[in-house]
């Protein structure tokens, strides 16, 4: 700690003066005790060299039934180094009792004055007291920096403390959610898969056209807009006479509007009368999509809490990009999607975990546009495997997955923060946040020995993961 | 004749088709049409305006992307083409603050929480329209097998 000129000065005349007489400059070897607690000392020490630690024994530590060891334990209060005075207080408050012990932990030196040596040129630096006034504001001093970093290390302590009860709480409570949630999503789950496969069987057997109606159903992955839908609708109802819940159903068939060509005129009169078998394939492809949903949902959640992880060879990184895409359909049809999903090669990970990663990142770009209000939104993502030629931050190999989007820059200021747990930006109604996304995101990271790159600037923001092929192991 | 037309929002196609499903009684004598969000609603509002057709009821989700139902419903009872259209909230999460906004902004007629009583949502639908026809002066006769008899009555005398 620098203290003003005025009072080094001095400090260094003490110090020439009281504490170079070599009969009073002591060798101390490592583990040796220089004062005792509440024993007595008649002196102060300068430490000319080596390092010196203050423990204190509590009275909680006396009765806590520790070993009984040649050597003091208890709490760390301070440590003298070179420069450093030890028994200020003791000495100068005339109480000699010193309050710790202190020990050198390796091999040291120190000066000394005791309660007999003489105020040296006390005609011009007056009494000894008045002399050693620097020693006591430079101890002071040391205390209280002491106590200021001490409380703050404190402080830091119990909020770390607080966080990981709060997130041990969350952990378990969803963790005893998810396999409630696990266990009634299953049975539907399967129950959904046995219902399909009897009716289809049955179907198959009384009329093949229903039969291939009701599979055309439950196999329907048909995408259509809202509005082009309502298009084509129309065009049946008008083109071919049918009521509009039939032609609803050719429209997913035939989304081109060209039913009649594409399925033929027995096809449609036979639908005409015979739509809801589709219809019920098709309940039943909504039942199944909606259990793989919530079970992807239990997964996540059981993430949330840090749940048990399953790292195997062989993921397909691409595949959780689709994954992660599919859990966020609703969003994602909002926003224009570009992909550019070169081939990488599979790495040693848990697929669900790799999931969380990208829905987190996207789902915030979304939101991130969204409350922004950005025009023509754009979430992009692409896939590198790309060799670190002689980088050390990175394995020789590995896996870059960026995405990116053209919301609202990221202001520098928090790029850090937002990695960080409980840090959101989502307060508005309903769409609150709980600030684990990223959180989570670089845990996963982390653990995979993989980094993050964050670039935000001019409307384009991107988040790349680079995720090693092949494991180290030693960290975690 | 114009056609009569009931319209439900939704962001997700699933809950549109369930909608869809719980109303098909009311078909074929009055239409039912399905639009994803606010925006694609106020196309198909200007679609059926400029057909010379009719809108009975709006049922609307609160939280989608975009703007939200309240807002659309607003639109709608400030929009001069459809004053005696009848609105209904359907959502799973609408705050206090979105609940005050639907009743006094969005004029709504009817709040139905989700997940919904199918019989409950149509009852409150088939009165809704019942309302409509009566209020719009229109000839209710056709429609009689799918009114609410109750309401039909109680104005009627």
């Amino acid at each position: 700690m620098a203290l003003p000129d005025h009072i080094m000065r001095p400090l260094k005349r003490v110090n020439r003066v009281y504490f170079t007489d070599p009969d009073r400059i002591l060798a101390i070897p490592a583990g040796e005790i220089l004062v005792r607690q509440g024993e007595e000392c008649h002196r102060v020490y300068l430490v000319l060299r080596g390092t010196f630690v203050a423990y204190r024994r509590t009275e909680n530590l006396e009765g806590s039934g520790l070993p009984a060891e040649s050597h003091v334990r208890g709490h760390e209060v301070f440590r003298a180094e070179p420069r450093s005075y030890v028994c200020v207080q003791a000495f100068f408050s005339r109480s000699f009792l010193s309050s710790y012990y202190i020990v050198a932990i390796e091999d040291a030196e120190v000066a000394y004055i005791d309660d007999t040596t003489p105020a040296v040129d006390a005609e011009q630096y007056g009494t000894l007291e008045q002399q050693f006034i620097p020693v006591l504001v430079h101890e002071l001093a040391a205390r209280n920096s002491r106590i200021f970093t001490q409380v703050s290390e404190k402080e830091e302590a119990v909020r770390l403390l607080q966080r990981a009860e709060m997130a041990a709480t969350l952990g378990q409570l969803s963790a005893g959610i998810a396999h409630e949630l696990n266990n009634a999503v299953g049975v539907i789950s399967r129950r959904t898969d046995f219902v399909a496969a009897n009716l289809s069987e049955y179907l198959a057997k009384e009329d093949k056209k229903n039969a291939d109606l009701f599979t055309r159903g439950y196999e329907d992955d048909s995408f259509l807009a809202a509005n082009e839908l309502r298009g084509v609708v129309r065009q049946y109802e008008r083109e071919l006479g049918l009521p509009q819940d039939a032609a609803r159903v050719l429209a997913h068939l035939a989304p081109q509007g060209n039913a009649r060509e594409l399925l033929g005129a027995s096809f449609v009169k036979h639908l005409q009368r015979n739509f809801r078998f589709w219809e019920l394939g098709h309940d039943l492809r909504d039942l199944r999509m909606a259990a793989k949903h919530a079970s992807g949902i239990v997964r996540a959640v059981k993430l949330l809490g840090g749940g048990s992880t399953l790292h195997e060879p062989g993921v397909d990184v691409i595949q959780s990009l689709h994954d992660a895409m599919s859990l966020l359909t609703n969003k994602l049809k909002h926003v224009s999607l570009q992909l550019d999903l070169r081939p990488v090669p599979t790495i040693t990970a848990d697929i669900t975990e790799l999931v969380q990663i990208w829905t987190n990142i996207m789902n915030n770009a979304y939101d991130a546009m969204t409350d922004a209000q950005t025009p023509d939104p754009l979430i992009r993502v692409e896939t590198a495997h790309l060799h670190a030629d002689g980088m050390q931050v990175l394995p020789t190999e590995y896996v870059a997955v960026t995405i990116s989007n053209n919301g609202p820059d990221i202001p520098a200021a928090i790029r850090e923060k937002i990695f960080q747990p409980s840090f959101t930006t989502k307060k508005k109604g309903l769409d609150f946040g709980l600030g684990l996304g990223l959180s989570i995101v670089r845990r996963i990271v982390d653990s995979y020995n993989g980094t993050i790159e964050l670039h935000s600037s001019q409307g384009l923001t991107s988040f790349t993961i680079n995720l090693p092929t092949t494991q180290i192991h030693g960290k975690d | 004749m114009e056609k009569i037309n009931i319209i439900c929002v939704d962001d997700q196609q699933e809950v549109l088709d369930s909608v869809m499903r719980d109303l098909r009684v009311l078909s074929p004598l009055v239409r039912l049409e399905e639009a994803s969000g606010t925006a694609d609603c106020l196309r198909l509002l200007d679609q059926i305006d400029a057909d010379g057709d009719l809108v009975a009821v709006v049922i609307s989700d609160q939280v989608m992307p975009g703007e939200s139902g309240t807002d659309l419903l607003a639109k709608i009872a400030t929009d001069k083409r459809f004053t005696k259209t009848r609105k209904v909230l359907l959502t799973g999460q609408a705050t206090h603050a979105d609940t005050i906004n639907a009743i006094n902004e969005g004029q709504v007629d009817n709040y139905v929480e989700k997940p919904w009583v199918p019989e409950k949502l149509l009852t409150t639908v088939k009165r809704l329209l019942t309302l409509y026809i009566l209020e719009s002066g229109l000839d209710y006769k056709p429609y009689m097998s799918i009114l609410d008899n109750t309401t039909l009555f109680s104005k009627l005398h």
